[in-house]
């Protein structure tokens, strides 16, 4: 990928294409609904070409008893509502899935909005029903990741059908699940089990009903997801493919930021082998006043009135950044990587006064300060060797409940300070770090509601960077603001870290040589007094 | 916003069942002779929780459920091994949202009634247990 290919021209991600797209609703008749259900007699009726089987998910889950469900967990529907866009295709494939909810009520049609959305870029989209597993339910979330992958599969075999009208049209090579809530822990798990031959006794051959699976799956998106009310035997799921997170600051549901976990887990550093890369990226959105259920267009707000942003806003974030996750990712129009690894880039297609915080990491990085050692006094990372001094700073490592509920499983380094140009200084051995191999220092950081930090005002310092006898400095500020946190609905503040990206091109124009460079400080001279929280500074694209 | 407030357990009721298809083939993955009875473990609310995602984790002791289901009065989850009554004996049931922050319900997990060998085939369907 060239400069010029990502600096292509960056258009709303967030408004409707030009692609004309049909909808149609597929489904596994005939049920008899009962009049409580009788919201979903409309999947009684699916396009004739678009009539499903029914799966067997009793390994995984059992069906709420309290909802009068026709079928049992051992034949389950495959129900959904698909947008294809007119035309040959192929095209590529996203599928959506909600989270728990009451029964009562059909969840899936709240992602039409994003699936027209995406339609009309030329996209396949579809919301999927896995309402019969919602209800005073908990841990099922493996059963939902394996209907999400049966959707999956029932695409697949459209695509494979020769009188098909979907037949050739999908691009099995560029799909993107996407989940919400519990859905959002869900397709986590998806992309787990993707590369799996069985779970426990389950065998995902097909013979038994089940997979085979192994889709080319390009990324994973979660808005508002659990982490770990399912755990497989393996321990916590660590997702492979390329991830995206989206949380709102007032979600008075998944109130802890529970995805933090996942996306922490997810293309961590390797302490053993800190250069390798798995080739994925991460990357996360926290919006500040977005609640839990407005991602959702039919689940009514959860939020006091006056909590949370109007729906419209949170739909329009929803748009802009999920339509420039899906435009990066499926459609190849590499320039919304950019929005990424910055959101302010998307700052015009926003609502205005919208708070957001963002995090990237790209699969191609060195890490100078990863922190992951361990809980002893920081250190420079290998392969970059060089020191690490903390003048009138107080830097420890440790493990921080930084989003509410449990502590994260990485560390993170705390500086606090209480004089104005104190400062961390890293000092490195320019032959160990490459860094004119990389397009931008990232240095992941965010402040507290401790009281060393000023309540609602952006915190701030100065980076120092040096190589033989030039420096160069730059605000934090200038760079990006770090938010004061929002206060949350209920329990603690979430420090949520913003990456800060300082262009090497901007090094290099402040007389800075990437490849004689020897030392960064983060200098707190901007504010009397402050804490702020540092996960990682690395070199990145 | 208040804090969500956790169930309250009016009773827990231990029922022994038939073990259904799916119970069976995960008791064979784990290398188990088949049990005599599957134990439906009837947790009844006072008053059911709203429905959200992030729920309410239920604990005995120290050791999470991994998974529970809703019926008409409130939870339920199933056991394979009686063991596990023995291992978790005068045990809170507690919940949990975060990990951190656990409430005591008061309420101890009930032992699991004996089955006999000649009973098992006698036991009740699972879906019965609940209706």
């Amino acid at each position: 990928m060239t400069v010029a290919e990502e600096s292509g021209e960056r258009k709303n991600p967030g408004l409707p294409g030009n692609e004309e797209f049909d909808t149609l609703i597929y489904g596994s008749p005939p049920l008899a609904y009962p009049a409580a259900l009788s919201q979903y007699a409309i999947y009684n009726t699916p396009d004739p070409a678009y009539v499903t089987g029914r799966i067997n998910v009793s390994a995984f889950a059992n069906l709420g008893a309290a909802t009068p469900w026709p079928f049992a967990n051992t034949n389950v529907p495959l129900n959904g509502h698909v947008c294809i866009p007119r035309g040959r295709g192929p095209f590529p494939l996203a599928v959506f899935a909600h989270g728990n909810h009451n029964p009562f009520e059909n969840s899936t049609p709240g992602y039409l909005y994003l699936c027209h959305l995406l339609a009309s870029h030329g996209i396949i989209a579809a919301t999927i029903d896995v309402n019969f597993l919602n209800g005073s339910n908990f841990g099922e979330n493996d059963a939902r990741a394996i209907v999400h992958l049966e959707h999956l599969k029932q695409f697949r075999s459209w695509n494979n059908t020769a009188a098909h009208p979907l037949h050739g049209k999908v691009d099995l090579n560029r799909i993107l699940i996407v989940g919400h809530s519990r859905g959002g822990e869900a397709v986590g798990h998806a992309s787990f089990f993707n590369r799996l031959a069985a779970i426990g006794p389950v065998v995902l051959d097909g013979s038994a009903g089940l997979g085979p699976y192994r889709f080319g799956l390009t990324a994973v998106a979660a808005i508002a997801p659990t982490d770990r009310q399912f755990v497989p035997p393996t321990g916590p799921t660590v997702v492979p493919d390329s991830y995206f997170i989206i949380h709102g600051s007032q979600d008075s549901d998944v109130f802890t930021f529970e995805g933090y976990h996942t996306y922490e887990r997810a293309h961590a550093v390797d302490v053993v082998n800190p250069t390798v890369s798995d080739g994925k990226f991460k990357a996360m959105l926290w919006v500040h006043k977005a609640n839990h259920n407005q991602f959702n267009s039919v689940w009514a707000p959860e939020s006091a009135p006056g909590l949370a942003m109007p729906r419209p806003s949170q739909e329009q974030i929803a748009r802009v950044h999920l339509g420039a996750l899906a435009s990066a990712v499926l459609l190849d129009r590499r320039q919304y990587f950019a929005v990424l690894r910055d959101h302010a880039v998307a700052s015009a297609w926003e609502p205005a006064g919208t708070d957001l915080v963002s995090q990237y990491q790209d699969p191609q990085r060195i890490f100078v300060q990863h922190n992951q050692e361990g809980l002893a006094p920081p250190v420079v990372s290998l392969p970059v060797q060089g020191t690490v001094a903390a003048d009138g700073v107080v830097a420890a490592r440790q493990l921080t409940a930084l989003v509410g509920g449990a502590a994260t499983t990485t560390i993170t380094l705390r500086l606090a300070w209480n004089s104005v140009g104190t400062r961390l200084l890293l000092q490195v051995e320019p032959a160990t770090l490459p860094a004119e191999r990389y397009k931008a220092m990232a240095l992941r950081v965010g402040q507290s509601t401790e009281a060393a930090n000023t309540a609602h005002r952006d915190q701030d310092f100065t980076l120092q960077v040096s190589s033989g006898s030039r420096t160069a400095a730059f605000p934090a500020s200038s760079l990006h603001r770090l938010l004061f946190p929002d206060t949350p609905p209920f329990g603690p503040a979430k420090i949520v870290m913003q990456t800060l990206q300082l262009p090497v091109a901007r090094l290099i124009e402040h007389g800075v040589d990437p490849s004689d460079l020897r030392s960064i400080a983060l200098v707190f001279d901007r504010r009397q007094t402050g804490v702020v929280y540092v996960g990682d500074l690395q070199f990145t694209h | 916003m208040q804090l969500p407030e956790p169930p309250k357990i009016a009773a827990v009721e231990v029922v022994p069942a038939q073990p259904t298809e799916a119970d069976r083939a995960a008791i064979a993955h784990m290398g188990a002779k088949e049990p005599r009875a599957v134990y439906v473990v009837k947790v009844r609310l006072k008053a059911k929780p709203p429905v959200t995602s992030m729920a309410w984790a239920l604990y005995v002791g120290d050791e999470r459920v991994p998974k529970y289901w809703e019926y008409a009065d409130g939870i339920y989850f199933t056991v394979f091994d009686p063991q596990f009554f023995v291992r978790h004996k005068g045990k809170q049931l507690r919940f949990s949202q975060n990990e951190t922050d656990f409430f005591d319900t008061g309420v101890e997990l009930a032992p699991a009634p004996s089955v006999a060998e000649g009973n098992a085939i006698r036991l009740p369907l699972q879906a019965d247990v609940l209706n």
